[in-house]
């Protein structure tokens, strides 16, 4: 048999969108995501995902991570050190507290501003839940400026982001007597123009900065919509 | 016991400072006479020289009962020298102070002509020379001493051969006149450190609603920057005094983290200070001037604005420290704050946080932790959080943890690392582990003291992985 021809083999390439890489690759040129804890004592994790992609994404702008003390205070206070070990440039990053949650998100809108800016925008579980317009303001900034917005919030309102994502840890993948890479279940719940409901399973490798899937969270997705397949996901407290 | 003080009314009586309560009631039986407050006197003092630096920022503390006010450049604002002299006497008249006072070139013949002569004509020297020897803001002892040597005016001291004064009296006699005569150099210290650059508006009719002081900061921005332009220099702090009829004054302080040179920017950080303090601005009684002080000034490096365009990085650099200024002028400078890794081997001490502002200008890279330096979390307790250890292996990691009253298993753990204490804040060693619990989460514990130093050792969360 002669070989195939070199269009017949990319028109089998998969398709953009496919896996957690083709995800990622079209969430970065998207404005505003949204990212939580798929359960409570899930905050870490759904941290840990938010500066994943930050760290991913970051460029001559930087990074500003702007909170509200409650989203601070709760699960301690950012550590350089550690911040460092997990990719995040030192050197770009600026972080502002705020009292409340308007001023926070007043913070976060006012970060926006810097071109190229990857703006961490951390909530409570406190207080009101965030109402729309605050979300459509943060989208408008950010598409003005062509920055980034990550919205990490508990909450499960309506939202104007592009995506929403649901984050649990995930088990290390190394032997017992080490901790592996950072590791997340990530749900994608929400998807503007495109399938949601997917689980992927992925590490995070700081060094290199970049996720890697593993092959097994490909069957874990094909699990049942409503979601806790995963029993550890039903203890989760 | 001496007489201290005596007003107006006990002055038309004949009594004088000289006297002591004894003789003076001897004189007026029905005189009243208050024990000296020394203190309360001060207090006093500071608050009248807190009043007039609404005149000008430069006001210098002359206890116990005189003030020194540098209105060079000021006076041109309140209808001249005398308008302004007078408006400062009546006003503190009208508060029930006696004053007086007097306009002179050099602080020392200012002081001579407020105590010993009200009005000033003609020349300056002339009029100085007229006055006692007293005037010359001489020691007591120093003053008796020109006496007994005759020397009765100043005219008198000025005519004396030079040399024919020696040590004590004739030293300070020569200091102070000189000094007086603007032949030496005086220093005095102002009250408050006096702004390098400052502009003041006073205003025809009290201001009372939150527009019409930002117009006014608007126009204040505006004369200072035109001000630093001549200088060449920039704004890096800046403050705005306001001062109310009702004799009090608001001062409102911006920080920038690079040096400003335009009005836009610095209106900018007012705007959202004055956004906030909006309704605590107690402008009930009204503003009647109000003054704009750079506080601290850098040099405008011209190489900073060029780079801007040729350079695309440090264009969005540029926007950064203007969002830091924006941001830390409403939130707080500490609330907006850059990472910082210190040299120390203690967990809580091997790194922090400062003011973006304070940072400004620290374009050097930070550098990245030690190679050498284990894993450590993203956020940590400080200090750790005390945990309930429910089986442990001697010398081991816990299997199993009670923490914010959630029970953990552990399914891994890497460790241990020792971390000495410091042990001149008698710190104890710990052994550090990092765990993972059934459901994946990362945690970062660890056991106080030595194993076996104590039957049921200690242990605590102090920090998180993501």
């Amino acid at each position: 048999m002669s070989p195939r021809p070199a269009s017949f083999s990319l028109l089998e390439a998969p398709a953009p969108d496919a896996g957690f890489a083709g995800k990622l690759t079209t969430m970065a040129s998207q404005p505003l995501h949204e990212i939580g804890p798929a359960g409570p004592g899930f905050e870490a994790a759904a941290l840990g995902f938010t500066l994943a992609l930050a760290a991913k994404w970051a460029g001559p702008a930087g990074i500003f991570w702007a909170g509200e003390d409650a989203a601070f205070a709760e699960e301690g206070a950012p550590y350089p050190v550690g911040l460092a070990q997990y990719g995040l440039p030192l050197d770009r990053l600026i972080v502002a507290r705020a009292r409340k949650r308007e001023d926070a998100l007043w913070a976060a809108e006012q970060a926006l501003a810097a071109t190229g800016a990857i703006v961490i925008c951390a909530l409570g579980a406190q207080g009101k839940p965030l109402d729309l317009k605050a979300s459509r303001r943060l989208l408008l900034f950010a598409e003005r400026y062509a920055s980034r917005c990550l919205l990490l919030t508990p909450e499960n309102g309506p939202s104007a982001a592009w995506t929403r994502w649901r984050i649990a840890p995930a088990e290390s993948a190394a032997q017992p007597d080490e901790l592996g890479l950072p590791a997340f279940r990530a749900e994608l719940t929400r998807s503007r123009g495109g399938p949601a409901g997917v689980s992927f399973i992925v590490d995070w490798d700081a060094h290199e900065r970049s996720f890697a899937e593993r092959e097994m969270a490909r069957d874990l997705s094909a699990a049942p919509e409503n979601g806790s397949a995963d029993p550890r996901w039903a203890r989760a407290v | 016991m001496q007489l201290k003080g005596v007003d107006l009314r006990a002055h038309k009586l004949g009594l004088n400072l000289a006297m002591s309560l004894a003789d003076a009631r001897a004189m007026q039986p029905k005189l009243e006479a208050i024990e000296e407050e020394p203190e309360e006197d001060a207090q006093a003092l500071d608050n009248i020289a807190a009043w007039c630096e609404r005149f000008t920022p430069i006001v210098v503390l002359d206890p116990p009962e005189g003030l020194f006010l540098d209105i060079t450049g000021c006076a041109h604002l309140f209808g001249g020298e005398e308008k302004l002299r007078m408006e400062i006497v009546t006003r503190l008249h009208a508060q029930g102070f006696g004053a007086r006072a007097a306009i002179a070139p050099t602080p020392g013949c200012a002081w001579a002509f407020a105590r010993y002569r009200r009005q000033l004509q003609g020349e300056v020297t002339d009029a100085f020379a007229v006055l006692p020897v007293e005037a010359l803001r001489l020691d007591a002892d120093a003053a008796v001493l020109l006496r007994r040597l005759g020397l009765k005016t100043i005219g008198q001291i000025l005519n004396a051969p030079r040399s024919s004064f020696t040590a004590r009296a004739g030293e300070q006699a020569m200091l102070r006149l000189d000094q007086a005569l603007g032949r030496a150099q005086e220093a005095l210290m102002p009250r408050r450190p006096a702004p390098p650059v400052f502009v003041l508006r006073r205003f025809l009719e009290p201001i009372f609603t939150g527009e019409a002081v930002l117009h006014v900061t608007q126009d204040l921005c505006g004369d200072l920057i035109e001000k630093l332009d001549i200088r060449g220099a920039g704004v890096l702090r800046a403050e705005l005094v306001l001062f109310g009829v009702d004799g009090r004054d608001r001062v409102i302080g911006v920080n920038a983290s690079k040096p400003l040179r335009e009005v836009k920017p610095l209106m900018r950080l007012f705007r959202e200070k004055l956004n906030i303090v909006g309704e605590n601005l107690n402008a009930q009684f009204g503003f009647e001037a109000a003054r704009l002080d750079v506080v601290r000034l850098a040099e405008f490096d011209q190489r900073t604005q060029t780079l801007v365009s040729v350079d695309a990085g440090s264009a969005s650099a540029e926007t950064i420290s203007g969002i830091v200024d924006v941001l830390s002028s409403r939130l707080g400078a500490k609330r907006v704050v850059r990472p910082q890794l210190n040299d120390a081997h203690a967990p809580e001490r091997a790194a922090g946080w400062r003011s973006a502002l304070a940072s400004k200008g620290q374009d050097q890279l930070i550098k990245p932790p030690a190679d050498g330096v284990q894993r450590r979390p993203v956020r940590l307790f400080s200090p750790g959080q005390q945990i309930e250890v429910m089986a442990g292996v001697p010398d081991g990691p816990p299997i199993r943890f009670r923490w914010r009253r959630v029970m953990r298993e552990v399914v891994r753990a890497e460790g241990p690392e020792r971390i000495s204490g410091d042990w001149q804040k008698y710190e104890k060693t710990r052994d550090y582990y990092r765990v993972e619990d059934k459901q994946g989460r990362r945690y970062w514990l660890y056991r106080e003291g030595l194993y076996g130093e104590s039957e049921t050792p200690r242990w605590f969360v102090h920090g998180l992985f993501a």
